[in-house]
């Protein structure tokens, strides 16, 4: 399975789901109200304590921030220029603070539990056809497709280099288009083959019903 | 086979997070492209406007559940708190606006139709999207705010040629694939 | 297992895809145990495995399986017809082995626990106990194309129909599936291009432009087939000889 979710067990593990979900929420909008950057380094400094807290695999995924780092630079800069130095300090210790924060719940919540959790938000679907059922099955479709279509790109991408390859290696992009496309037609005729997916009762005709009108695509030889 | 579009969904949600598997390549004055955005418009151009965005919104979905699916190994909550939330909250908007225009364009040639609808949903809806996020999360004023963001068009206008290039072959050799060139 | 009489019937079936005549007015009974499908490429072998279970409707003619009426569609015609696909990839859908197993079963309506024993007593049946937990992921070719087949039989199909399921697996797992399915109650349709997998099969048909072109004993058919094959790899080089030859 692909998650971020750590396996250990930690004190914040043990929490339930929607508690950690409602304290980030107000912790989140609490720290809107801090301007001065000593009581925002303050705030990060306790979320970096929470890591520790939680143990040596937490600290590690303090890595989770290094693709923001450019982004973050830039809004220092911008920030700066604009309007003063505490001002770039305070937004970019706060944007560190809010990330590091909500992956410190994604890192101690298990997946399902966050799926339960967040539940109720989906009933309003039931209202429109949709049956939640479908929505867990297309999850796990996802989840199942990414390592698939990553064999496939390396695949590609293996062949590319054989070949000479060169620079352009976004040319790979069509034939890995075209195989996903193949794949999917593939598995939509192997679920088939298998009865399709289940519906709760009550709602079988009409989900079907909502997804078959929308356009059915090609057959493929 | 009732539960094909269900299937095509979830393998455009895939596609997307499968390309953020590919390391972000520094182009000019180094500003990292990802090739994630790539797929937002393919998801549009090739499902349509209303699958196109319920296959972004289901990948939004997953990601907020904890999967690490974002370029960089991002996902989960954390994104929701970042910076960048508007643009991930902005591919379901960004590829139904995609899909949209380039099924408008239907008589246009598909070079033409694809280029304009995956410009107005992948640039500027997503950059309205993108900017309006950055401005509520940062607290940043309209100027700065898209200030920052511009340094990132660029490459995505490359991602606007790649996704016509990539519907153009998928039409010849699957013309029953590209969801807004159907009658 | 579905009491009706295990026969296949087609009467003058016609199917064409995507405007191309694919079968031609095709009439069989098929009412052996094990029955291979033979053809090259494009004679039309996986159209009619996907006629029988629903997968493609047919434009003329009656089809008639084991009792039942594919026209319903596939889904409807998951209890009759156990398909497996050449590729387990594009068959298998969730992480782990034991949802694999029990997702046709729960589709039926079982309950989880009860969809969950039964796949647990035909893991245990065949020795494979420790599988349920395993990610599909980790398992081999081989061990998926099993799963696969196992998925299948929770359903207790009166028919099993094979497309290729060899094509990806080393020799000793070919031999240890094949056992398997010779020892299954069921009757078998399966297409193979390993020809050596068909011999022990009652009847083999060959198909070739949508229509049979031989019909008969593994024996007699096979060496029409082989012997039909080496004349067309003949005339295949030499039909790419020929431009070399007036270029030179």
């Amino acid at each position: 399975m692909i998650s971020l979710y750590l396996g250990q067990q930690s004190w914040l593990h043990r929490r339930p789901a929607g508690l950690k979900l409602l304290s980030l929420a107000a912790i989140s909008i609490g720290l809107y109200f801090v301007s001065h950057p000593f009581w925002m380094l303050a705030a990060l400094l306790a979320v970096l304590a929470l890591y520790a807290s939680v143990g040596r695999q937490a600290l590690r995924q303090l890595r989770l921030l290094r693709p923001l780092l450019f982004l973050f630079a830039i809004m220092f800069l911008v920030q700066w220029w604009s309007v003063g130095l505490a001002a770039g300090l305070t937004l970019v210790l706060r944007m560190s603070t809010l990330v590091l924060l909500a992956n410190l719940i994604t890192l101690t919540t298990r997946m399902d539990a966050m799926m339960s959790a967040i539940t109720p938000l989906l009933l309003p679907l039931r209202l429109v056809g949709t049956d939640p059922a479908r929505i867990a099955f297309a999850v796990a479709l996802v989840i199942r497709f990414i390592p698939v279509l990553l064999a496939q790109l390396h695949g590609l991408k293996e062949a590319w280099t054989v070949r000479g390859g060169g620079r352009q290696v976004w040319r790979l992009a069509i034939p890995m288009t075209i195989q996903a496309i193949r794949m999917s037609d593939h598995v939509a005729e192997a679920l088939a083959a298998r009865g399709g997916i289940q519906t709760s009762p009550g709602h079988a005709t009409h989900s079907s019903r909502s997804h078959s009108s929308a356009k059915e695509s090609h057959s493929e030889g | 086979m009732k539960d094909k579009s269900l299937v095509q969904i979830a393998l455009y949600a895939a596609l997307v997070a499968a390309l953020g598997f590919i390391p972000p390549v520094p182009f000019a004055f180094g500003v990292p492209i990802t090739a994630q955005t790539l797929g937002v418009m393919l998801a549009g151009v090739m499902l349509g406007p209303w699958r196109g965005a319920l296959s972004m919104l289901l990948l939004v979905f997953v990601v907020s559940l904890g999967a690490p699916l974002l370029a960089g190994g991002r996902g989960g909550l954390g994104v929701l708190a970042g910076p960048t939330v508007g643009f991930f909250l902005g591919w379901p908007v960004a590829a139904f606006f995609a899909g949209l225009v380039a099924q408008k364009l239907q008589r246009l040639p598909l070079l033409a139709a694809t280029a304009i609808g995956a410009f107005t949903g992948g640039i500027l809806v997503l950059y309205i999207c993108g900017i309006i996020g950055f401005k509520l999360v940062t607290g940043n004023n309209w100027a700065n705010s898209t200030l920052t963001m511009a340094v990132f068009i660029p490459g995505d206008l490359i991602k606007v040629a790649i996704t016509c290039l990539v519907a153009q072959a998928v039409y010849k050799g699957l013309p029953g694939a590209v969801a807004t060139r159907q009658p | 297992m579905s009491t009706a009489s295990p026969v296949i019937e087609l009467d003058q079936v016609s199917l064409s895809r995507d405007g191309v005549q694919v079968l031609t007015e095709l009439s069989l009974r098929l009412d052996q145990s094990r029955i291979g499908l033979i053809g090259h490429n494009g004679s039309g072998k996986s159209s009619l495995v996907r006629l029988l279970n629903g997968l493609l409707p047919s434009d003329t003619g009656r089809v008639s399986v084991h009792g039942q009426d594919p026209g319903r569609g596939p889904e409807a015609m998951a209890a009759t017809v156990g398909f497996i696909f050449q590729n387990p990839d594009h068959q298998l859908i969730f992480p782990t082995v034991i949802e694999e197993l029990t997702f046709g079963l729960r589709n039926q309506g079982c309950s989880v626990s009860g969809a969950t024993e039964q796949a647990l007593a035909l893991l245990r049946a065949h020795g494979h106990e420790d599988w349920a937990e395993r990610p599909v992921h980790s398992l081999s070719e081989g061990q998926k194309q099993l799963v696969c087949i196992f998925a299948v039989l929770l359903l207790e199909p009166g028919l099993l129909i094979l497309d290729e399921p060899f094509s990806a697996l080393d020799l000793p797992t070919r031999f240890r599936l094949l056992e398997l399915l010779h020892g299954l109650p069921q009757q078998i349709l399966m297409i193979s291009h390993e020809l050596d997998t068909l011999a022990d099969f009652d009847r083999l048909i060959w198909l070739e432009d949508g229509r049979v072109r031989a019909d008969g004993t593994p024996d007699t058919v096979l060496s029409a087939y082989q012997a039909d094959a080496r004349e067309r790899a003949r005339s295949l080089r030499l039909g790419r000889m020929q431009p070399q030859a007036s270029e030179a």
